[in-house]
């Protein structure tokens, strides 16, 4: 039986290897494939964005060896960077109702 | 995609329980209960002292947020490349 973590992580690998495998190599996203990706997984997150180029921004902080797709650890930077302005906002969210039975 | 994110978060803001960072204790509990299906020798406290240490970045004795990432980090690229190694084997 996994835990709620572990199949949290399966969840992130599942939908990763689901966009990367339709064009460019298979283990990698391309430019497309991430815009698909967050535009339909993480479609809340960009609603609040009003910057039309902020996928490209993302793809360039994401692809850190520079050959224009995001393998699974440069997506693990995405994943980094969404979860550290998700526990600072459930940090507040936690203060104001001073409640930790979680 | 959204909810494995918060359910990672959630995690960890529960075992730390308002504070800023895990201690030992906690740490210990949360990678018995979270984690014990994809790392062996979470039974064992010696082990997962270790893993603690290696993980510590500024050595303060504590996990912080970022160091937690880090390990779930680490471990969902470990499991991604076993996928993928196991689609090889299949071709």
């Amino acid at each position: 039986m996994p835990s709620e973590l572990e199949t949290a992580m399966e969840s992130l690998i599942m939908v990763f290897h689901r966009y990367a495998g339709k064009e460019g190599r298979s283990g990698t996203l391309t430019r497309r494939e991430l815009r698909i990706l967050m535009e339909n997984e993480l479609s809340g997150f960009l609603k609040s964005q009003k910057d039309p180029t902020f996928v490209d921004r993302i793809m360039k902080d994401l692809d850190a060896n520079g050959d224009g797709e995001v393998d699974f650890e440069e997506f693990v930077s995405l994943v980094l960077g969404l979860s550290i302005a998700c526990e600072a906002c459930y940090r507040v969210d936690l203060r104001k109702s001073q409640s930790w039975n979680l | 995609m959204e909810g494995a994110i918060k359910t990672v978060v959630m995690q960890y803001l529960s075992s730390a329980r308002g504070k800023e960072n895990l201690g030992g204790k906690n740490f210990q509990k949360l990678v018995q209960s979270q984690l014990g299906n994809i790392l062996s020798d979470t039974e064992s406290s010696s082990a997962v002292k270790e893993m603690m240490r290696g993980l510590d970045d500024n050595q303060d004795g504590k996990v912080s947020f970022q160091e937690y990432m880090t390990l779930v980090g680490y471990l969902a690229t470990s499991l991604s490349e076993q996928k993928a190694s196991g689609q090889e084997d299949k071709h």
